[in-house]
């Protein structure tokens, strides 16, 4: 069986096997194989080409954009996504207007370890897919399932642009596959992770589980929840998203970032306005609370969406 | 053995739920039929659900101090299999809900409204979303081109007793097989206004006034002026004393008519025109007659031109002329009265003088009105002076 | 496993030692300052009659400094320079022309409307397009020099310039720091021209010397007299031939004065006279001809027919920039990802 961790490990593998462009840096990634083990042994297998970079988080993102100018493929570990902010300016001021600017693409790759898990506290466990995605001249991708994990990464290496990788902790060691895909839908395009008829949830990274689990407890009250997992928060597939809208005519959004101006509130814009005459009911969505994360597993329950707050939403959502 | 539910009826017109108010039978107990199972309380009376067969109770779901709706599952009998025969019953559906009251810590999720309830109204009177129509509902409704007055024969499937959309589509596809004849643009646009006046609270006073006198006068005319006109006269003369019973109710302004305008609904090929008469309060009968008739002319043909209709502060209806006695035609929609008239009838009517019944020629005169601008005092008030006017036609 | 993706990369041959500045060397450097100077009188010109889209910020007094960096790299090294540097990014292979189309905004200008005056740059020809974000250039640089080195390239020097502002950052402490760390080929040419906008290097920093955090990073260190062209190039050649000999980076520190205000729309009422007067407050450019012309290697006339043939040739180019088109929002892509697939459909509103 494969985690999702071992996914990530296994596509950087086979990144670095297979396009001499590639290069791995981060803080403590080399021998020790990084604070999640997500480049274990890869140090030794591919000498010199996996390096451990200083606390330095705007010199590791800086350094990645200088060496991909000069041909290079770096993907780049930053520790927790908490973190990425100290290197901010580079990622959306540098990286993401590059190509804008100078018609030289950036094709650099930033692991964001990102979400909640229990014990994690405030500086480790948040999901920043919305403020990266804000700024123009980045795509945002938010892998939910084994599968995703690996091929996601590789097409990361291979696009021209800036990525930033949203991989979720909780799912590193919870998530296993039997085998690794052949084939993958592309960046940009959702998945119907489940088909239904009555609501339609769309979510992303961990929250996809919980909205499965969510509508699989809804199945006993007669209800077909359908699922959509976004796999990408930008560019967000917009169609799939309104095709399942227009099957429904419901629509529950659901992430564990913070409300206001998160992916929810992007898909909720959108779907209101490109798909007004879709809906049968106002537009819900779920979303941590407005809130630092709290350190407390008690606390920390209560904070994050779970599968009964999201069966609770759209039983409410069912009613109107 | 079969299960027969024993369910909420609709127990008067516009009663949609009931509490309980009392138990009668346990489960275990065996009950006749029509016997007096649960004392209901509603708006307006004390009632019993009786039992709807013979048999044992298996199931009492219904608790005291609780309200349920009409048609909610209260309890199951269970009969006999020659008592479901009696009864030709077929397998009962076994009900896999609770009634819709449910106790737990979440608020409960209301029970699906059932569609039809045996021997009442299509859609529970008190169902909060019978109106509702979503976004997705009205782009529906727009793509077939219906309007939300259509859709108020259709039962609602729906939360809170709303239409769906695939309520619609059922509907659409029943009426499939009707003959089916487009409606005319004169049709649609009266549609149009009639909705439109509906929106407000109408109601319709009336009073039988003797034209003997009205009769007289016109033998007499050398020109013959049709009644309507002479109702309408009188109309304007009294609008011209007290012009605010055909204000109209703005925010919450009355605002009153600028002049004395009076429109007369004339039958043209399927609907209705209404030439006016513009000042009709400042001109004698005599001068208003070659007008009208000309007027009638042209709208009869649907020739009327534009400065001759619109603009009029209040409307009369001759409904008379159709053969009807009485009628409670809805005003248009942008004034508050419409005066009409109903055939004239000679019927007896006591003299004490003469204490006797005498022969008089009667008619029905109705004002149908907008009941937030006027109450039933005003509006009696305003039919009172009409008949005094009509009783001395020569001040017209 | 077999490599599907090979770099192209090149080995150059290394020098061996380090030349004395020659006249030559000093002519031709003296001629770019010029060039750079005359330019930058006639963007002040131009901006103040209205003629310039978005903000100017000039070089004046320090050309010797920024030339003796561009014009000591080679084809192939990697320059960043910053605000001040008009005479080191002519002296690396910048032109008038896209300089005028740039500040004139053209849209011939390589940064085609969507960047301005000194963002430009030319990244594919290892010129890099500053961001403001100062001290951001220099991790780009380090990534650089550390992208060439895993191709296999040896001999490659990255350099970039900053202000004595610029050394406050935490982008420049993790970049020098890093480049250290990966002992990388970095030359980094710190112009302490004493202000930072409106702020005195008294409240910038509180070291005696900037040259002092050479140490702390454990870097080769460098002092130069900024207002000198012959010490500018002579210090410059050393620290850039120890960087590509493989000595490490370089921190470089020339004291100069800036002459001008921070930007044209700044008088710099809040300049202390007291430097003006000083050793650090005088004319580079100046002494350059002095120099020259002391040395009996051109006359006084000769300069002066040099500037007034310098004059001539931008005034005919920024005649004829002015005549170019500017861009066309209806033409342009509007387009901040390269790959079309991956770009976001919004609905047109």
């Amino acid at each position: 069986m494969i985690t999702y961790l071992e996914a990530i490990r296994l596509a950087q593998q086979k990144a670095l096997a297979t396009d001499a462009r590639v290069f791995l840096y981060g803080q403590d990634i080399g021998s020790f194989g990084g604070a999640f083990k997500a480049t274990k042994n890869l140090a030794s297998e591919f000498p010199g080409r996996v390096l451990d970079a200083p606390l330095s988080e705007d010199a590791i993102i800086g350094m990645a954009i200088g060496a991909a100018i000069e041909g290079a493929r770096p993907i780049v570990e930053m520790q927790f996504a908490d973190f990425s902010t100290c290197g901010l300016n580079q990622i959306v001021n540098h990286a993401a207007t590059l190509f804008y600017r100078t018609n030289v693409a950036c094709p650099i790759v930033v692991r964001l370890p990102s979400g909640g898990t229990s014990g994690g506290g405030p500086f480790h466990s948040q999901s920043l897919e919305a403020i990266y995605a804000h700024w123009p001249g980045l795509v945002v991708v938010t892998p939910a399932t084994v599968e995703d994990a690996y091929s996601m990464l590789l097409e990361a290496v291979n696009i021209d642009d800036p990525v930033i990788f949203c991989e979720h902790k909780f799912l590193y060691y919870h998530l296993k596959a039997e085998k690794l895909p052949d084939t993958a839908l592309p960046i940009g395009k959702a998945r119907i992770a489940r088909a239904g008829r009555d609501a339609t949830i769309v979510t992303h990274g961990a929250m996809l589980h919980e909205s499965l689990a969510a509508a699989l407890e809804l199945t006993e009250d007669g209800y077909e929840i359908e699922v959509v997992d976004l796999r990408s928060v930008k560019p967000l597939d917009t169609d799939t998203i309104l095709a399942s809208v227009a099957r429904t005519g419901r629509l529950l959004c659901v992430s564990e970032e913070w409300p206001w101006g998160g992916v929810t509130a992007e898909v909720l814009a959108r779907v209101s306005s490109e798909g007004f005459g879709l809906l049968d009911a106002a537009p819900m969505r779920v979303n941590a609370k407005d809130t630092p994360v709290p350190y407390h597993p008690d606390l920390w329950a209560a904070h994050r969406p779970t599968a009964s707050t999201i069966a609770a939403a759209a039983r409410r959502l069912l009613q109107i | 053995m079969a299960l027969v539910p024993i369910k909420m009826p609709q127990l008067g017109e516009s009663i949609a739920e009931a509490t309980i108010v009392r138990i009668l039978f346990k489960e275990g107990d065996s009950i006749q039929a029509d016997a007096d199972l649960i004392e209901v309380e509603t708006n307006k009376a004390m009632m019993a659900v009786t039992a709807p067969c013979s048999g044992t109770i298996t199931e009492m779901l219904a608790e005291n101090g609780v309200s349920y709706p009409v048609g909610a599952i209260l309890g199951q009998i269970e009969v006999s299999v020659e008592e479901a025969k009696r009864l030709g019953l077929d397998e009962e559906e076994k009900p896999s809900r609770k009634p819709a009251k449910k106790r737990s810590d979440t608020p409960p999720a209301p029970q699906k409204v059932e569609p039809t309830i045996p021997g009442g109204l299509p859609v529970p009177a008190h169902a909060g979303g019978v109106t509702y129509l979503s976004p997705r509902m009205k782009a529906r409704m727009s793509e077939l081109g219906l309007r939300a007055a259509d859709l108020s024969g259709i039962a609602g499937s729906g939360a809170g007793g709303r239409v769906t959309i695939e309520d619609l589509e059922r509907f659409m596809g029943s009426i499939e097989n009707n003959k089916i004849t487009p409606a005319s643009p004169m049709r649609k646009a009266v549609a149009d206004a009639m909705i439109r006046s509906w929106s407000r609270p109408l109601a319709t006073v009336g009073i039988p006034i003797q034209l003997d006198k009205l009769l007289a006068h016109r033998k007499a005319h050398p020109a013959k002026p049709g009644p309507a006109l002479y109702a309408l006269r009188a109309l304007a003369v009294a609008l011209g004393e007290n012009s605010a019973p055909a204000g109209r109710l703005v925010g919450e302004s009355i605002v009153h008519p600028p002049s004395v305008d009076i429109g007369f609904a004339v039958e043209a090929e399927d609907g209705v025109m209404v030439p006016v008469i513009r000042n009709a309060d400042q001109f004698p009968l005599d001068d208003l007659v070659s007008r009208y008739n000309r007027l009638v002319e042209l709208a009869r043909q649907r020739r009327l031109p534009a400065a001759d209709t619109g603009g009029s502060i209040a409307t009369i209806t001759n409904y008379g002329t159709f053969g009807l006695t009485l009628a409670t035609p809805i005003p248009l929609p942008e004034q508050t009265v419409l005066l009409g008239m109903g055939a004239g009838q000679t019927v007896p009517n006591w003299n004490p003088k003469l204490e006797e019944f005498v022969p008089v020629v009667e008619a029905m005169f109705t004002l149908s009105f907008d009941h937030r601008v006027l109450d039933g005092g005003a509006a009696g008030r305003l039919l009172k002076r009409i008949a005094e006017l009509l009783n001395a036609p020569e001040t017209l | 496993m077999q490599q599907a993706v090979a770099w192209p990369y090149k080995i150059r041959t290394m020098s061996k030692k380090i030349a004395p500045v020659t006249q030559s060397d000093f002519v031709k450097a003296y001629r770019v300052m010029l060039t750079s100077r005359v330019l930058e009188e006639k963007l002040a010109g131009l901006y103040r009659a209205g003629m310039i889209k978005g903000g100017v910020f000039l070089g004046r007094g320090q050309e010797a400094l920024s030339v003796s960096v561009g014009i000591q790299l080679r084809r192939g090294d990697i320059f960043a320079p910053l605000i001040r540097d008009q005479g080191g990014r002519l002296a690396f292979g910048d032109s008038v022309l896209d300089t005028l189309r740039t500040y004139l905004g053209s849209q011939l200008g390589s940064m085609r409307g969507r960047d301005g005056n000194i963002h430009r740059g030319r990244p594919r020809d290892g010129y890099y397009a500053m961001i403001s974000h100062l001290g951001a250039m220099i991790p780009a640089v380090t990534g650089a020099l550390l992208a060439r080195r895993l191709k296999g390239e040896q001999g490659v020097v990255g350099a970039t310039c900053i202000g004595d502002g610029g050394t406050s950052t935490g982008a420049f402490h993790e970049g020098l720091n890093a480049a250290a760390v990966e002992k990388l080929p970095l030359v980094v040419v710190v112009a302490n021209n004493q202000y930072a906008y409106s702020t005195p290097n008294s409240r910038q920093y509180a070291c005696t010397d900037l040259i002092d955090k050479a140490i702390g990073y454990g870097v080769a260190s460098h002092k130069a007299d900024g207002t000198s062209l012959l010490d500018c190039l002579q210090t410059l050649r050393n620290a850039i031939h120890t960087a590509r000999e493989g000595g490490g980076p370089q921190l470089v520190v020339a004291d100069l004065l800036r002459l001008v205000g921070h930007g044209e729309h700044d008088d710099f009422a809040y300049l202390d006279p007291k430097l003006k007067k000083s050793a650090v407050g005088s004319d580079c450019l100046l002494s350059a001809e002095n120099h020259i012309i002391e040395n009996g290697w051109q006359s006084a006339e000769e300069l002066a027919s040099w500037r007034r043939e310098t004059e001539e040739e931008i005034n005919v180019t920024a005649d004829r920039v002015r005549r170019e088109p500017l861009p066309d929002p209806s033409e342009d892509d509007w387009a901040a990802l390269s790959r079309p697939e991956y770009r976001e459909q919004y609905a047109a509103s």
